[in-house]
């Protein structure tokens, strides 16, 4: 089932492109996929490229893919290991989403933080008490990490 | 004993007011004249594991009936509002659409034809409609999917009973007919033994029994509150219905928590679990956090709290101090909240002396309530028969040694908690100058000396005595030379002079049983109220004088002689105060044992056969049904009378 899902959702990728993501298989494993995000426009994250690692479980998609961040961020719900606080990556999981879906959410996320939610309380808390400096430090990290 | 079965499954008390059968005041018991005690006075019932189902169907029926919908959703609103038929009513009634969004009702959407074609949104392959399955908000996919999806969330847990459709942002709830039409029989084995224990646990009227291997459950016939009660399964095992350790009155649930915590062998999880996980505020279960943020949801109940403060996260925000800086934690650390913490485990350490001591007793009284079980056992299978030979008595008239065995159990179990209690309720040094808690120490101590020592003596008469007696008879001659036919036997056990000692045994054995229990019933009591409330009013009494101050040991003597009936002690020991007194502690202590014996026998008997649902007759050990009778049934024997001669 896991595998046959996963093949259909790497057709449909590859037919219908998402604009700002792409995601495959990174070996010959089709469980462990690599993904590349683009910086929304409206972001600070604008010009940025960031590569996240996608496992898959073997009970895929009644539970949720792994993703993580492989590049560092600057973000409230995204910590220093790569790690994703987002609710449809876990307790709010269906089995009808999909890794294009998941990647959109991302891209989101990015554009919109939740900083009531946040997984980095200090960024969080800069991103509600001094908006112009958490751009900056953002901006700042996406061109040291996430740039050529 | 057909009819035994009356009073083992249905435990009625005298006070509860709505339960059917109880009539106040008929056999002279006034449930006004204690109500401190009659509100921990339990009326449950036992119910089997079939019985669960029929009343889970009961309430089913109700619901489907007066609502006028499906089962499915019938255990939806069932399980939203506990199990609680009225509240199902209330909310229901109260606002319909607000309860069924809540809980994800909605209306059956219409399917379309089957005849064509459709893609499953979970495997994306097309199946015909017709083999496709929805939940009523008609969001499609294929049976292997459903399978999957409920198969997952069985093997989740519980939550599985409040499953919603797989569609992001659909909230349907996923009738019990389509999990158990696509699940495998493992899997669906496992959904209903979810829904038949979320029956039990979510309602606050039932409680599984905690002995291993027994699947009854225990049902609170009134509200229920947060104090210990005592119950009894028909299992045999007793255990507190408040908080599933054994029955352990009159000790409050609080207190055995910590006793049985400190007395826990496995200290080592513990600690590991104390250090790694905290209990979710709503169901309790320990949880580790192993990664991600502060917001915890709980994988039992779905529970969402805050880590840091445990205050459920929707309480959580602005006005709390922000989601990233929880200020309740800090302000507790503030306060010293976590300081007083490690004070108490240090001051824990500092007395382990002390608690060796209660400790010691506590174990023992515990270990000698096991062979008191045993012993039980054994006279039940064995020695009955054998004495009953001896003395030409038929088992079931023999049946007072078992009582005598019963109470002594019971003894012990109340006893052991008593050193529990004593442990919690008196800090390591009292200082000379607080009178008030060494008054209520010694007052304390010597209520347990006394009931130890009667029950010491109450053991030694039915184990001891007994064998003696039983070895006497053996030794007896003649008796081994008992003919096939039995004729010499019978002649040697109803000589008068066996009569006479077996009858003065059995009289002085019924009597100590009875005297035992009631100063183990008062015991109860008395820990019930309160030592200080207690105190206060003994102090309130204005007579007491120095010829009343009767010597406990002589007391007990005369008691345990057995030399005179319950009732001639209970008049030789209420004597008269007319003097003043100054109340020591020691004062306080004697009269103590005076009110124990002025506290009228005969209210409490009545009231204990009441619970019983029959009185035992104290010459010929019949039982009688009939309460309002007062003579046995059997001999004639008057009731509260003293026993006649045969």
């Amino acid at each position: 089932m896991a595998s046959k899902r996963i093949q259909k959702e790497l057709q449909d990728l590859q037919r219908d492109p998402p604009t700002s993501c792409s995601a495959g298989p990174s070996g010959d494993d089709m469980f462990h996929w690599q993904a590349t995000i683009m910086g929304p426009g409206d972001s600070p994250f604008s010009g940025a490229v960031f590569f996240v690692n996608i496992h898959f479980p073997p009970d895929y998609p009644f539970k949720p893919p792994k993703v993580q961040f492989q590049t560092r961020v600057y973000h409230p719900n995204i910590n220093s290991q790569g790690s994703i606080c987002l609710d449809i990556l876990k307790e709010q999981w269906s089995p009808a989403l999909t890794i294009s879906k998941v990647l959109l959410s991302i891209c989101s996320l990015l554009t919109d933080p939740n900083p009531d939610d946040p997984l980095v309380p200090e960024i969080a808390h800069i991103y509600k008490t001094d908006r112009p400096r958490y751009e900056d430090m953002a901006r700042e990290w996406a061109r040291k990490y996430a740039m050529g | 004993m057909e009819d035994d079965s009356d009073y083992e499954d249905s435990y009625v008390a005298s006070d509860v007011e709505d339960y059917p059968t109880s009539e106040d005041g008929d056999y002279g018991y006034d449930p006004q004249t204690e109500p401190e005690i009659s509100m921990r006075r339990a009326a449950y019932t036992v119910l089997s594991e079939e019985e669960l189902k029929l009343r889970q169907q009961e309430a089913l029926q109700q619901v489907m009936q007066v609502l006028s919908i499906s089962e499915g959703e019938a255990v939806r609103v069932l399980r939203h509002c506990k199990w609680d038929v009225n509240r199902v009513n209330e909310e229901w009634f109260a606002d319909t659409e607000a309860l069924r969004d809540k809980i994800g009702l909605v209306d059956e959407q219409p399917t379309g034809s089957g005849r064509r074609k459709e893609s499953c949104g979970i495997c994306f392959d097309e199946f015909w409609v017709s083999e496709m399955h929805a939940a009523p908000c008609n969001h499609s996919f294929c049976r292997g999917c459903w399978k999957g999806y409920v198969h997952t969330a069985i093997s989740g847990g519980p939550a599985v009973l409040s499953l919603r459709c797989p569609l992001p942002d659909c909230s349907a709830a996923v009738p019990a007919a389509l999990v158990t039409a696509v699940s495998d029989p493992k899997h669906r084995e496992k959904y209903h033994l979810y829904s038949l224990r979320s029956f039990v646990e979510d309602n606050q009227r039932l409680e599984w029994c905690p002995a291993p291997g027994c699947e009854n459950a225990v049902e609170a016939l009134h509200e229920v509150s947060n104090e210990a009660m005592d119950v009894t399964c028909r299992c045999g095992s007793s255990f507190c219905f408040n908080c599933k350790e054994e029955a352990h009155r009159p000790v409050d649930c609080e207190t055995v928590k910590k006793w049985i915590i400190k007395n826990s062998a496995e200290s080592e999880n513990l600690n590991w679990i104390l250090a790694n996980t905290k209990p979710c505020p709503k169901c309790k279960r320990p949880i580790e956090k192993n990664q991600g943020c502060m917001h915890m949801s709980c994988s039992q109940c779905k529970h969402e709290f805050c880590w840091l403060c445990l205050a459920s996260w929707q309480e959580h925000g602005e006005r709390t101090g922000g989601f990233y800086n929880c200020n309740k934690y800090e302000s507790a650390k503030k306060r010293g909240d976590y300081d007083a913490e490690s004070l108490k485990r240090e001051h824990a350490r500092v007395s382990l002396q002390r608690y060796m001591h209660y400790y010691q007793r506590w174990a023992e009284n515990d270990r000698a309530r096991s062979q008191a079980l045993s012993s039980k056992a054994e006279a039940n299978d064995k020695k009955l028969e054998v004495l009953s030979e001896f003395v030409a008595t038929p088992t079931s008239q023999l049946k007072f040694i078992l009582d005598a065995w019963a109470q002594v159990v019971e003894c012990r179990r109340i006893l052991k908690w008593t050193y529990a209690y004593g442990y919690y309720r008196f800090g390591d040094n009292i200082p000379d100058e607080d009178t008030a808690q060494k008054q209520q120490q010694g007052f304390f101590e010597f209520n347990q000396g006394q009931a130890e020592m009667f029950l010491e003596k109450l053991n030694g008469v039915v184990e001891k005595d007994l064998d003696n007696l039983v070895e006497e008879f053996k030794r007896e001659p003649g008796l081994s030379e008992v003919a096939p036919d039995g004729s010499v036997f019978v002649d040697q056990a109803s000589s008068p002079e066996r009569q006479a000692v077996w009858s003065k045994f059995r009289e002085q054995l019924i009597g100590l049983t009875e005297v035992t229990r009631m100063h183990f019933v008062k015991l109860v009591q008395e820990l019930e109220k309160g030592l200080d409330q207690l105190l206060a009013f003994y102090s309130e009494q204005p007579e007491a004088e120095a010829e009343a101050e009767v010597e406990p040991a002589a007391v007990s003597t005369a008691e345990a002689s057995g030399s005179a009936t319950p009732a001639q002690q209970a008049t030789a020991k209420a004597p008269k105060r007319s003097k003043r007194s100054r109340i020591s502690s020691r004062a306080a202590a004697d009269k103590a044992s005076n009110s124990a014996a002025a506290f009228s026998l005969q209210e409490a008997d009545s009231e204990l056969e009441a619970e019983a649902g029959y009185w035992q007759c104290r010459r010929c050990t019949v039982i009688n049904r009939d309460l309002n009778s007062q003579s046995c049934s059997m001999c004639a024997q008057n009731r509260r009378g003293p026993i006649s001669a045969s």
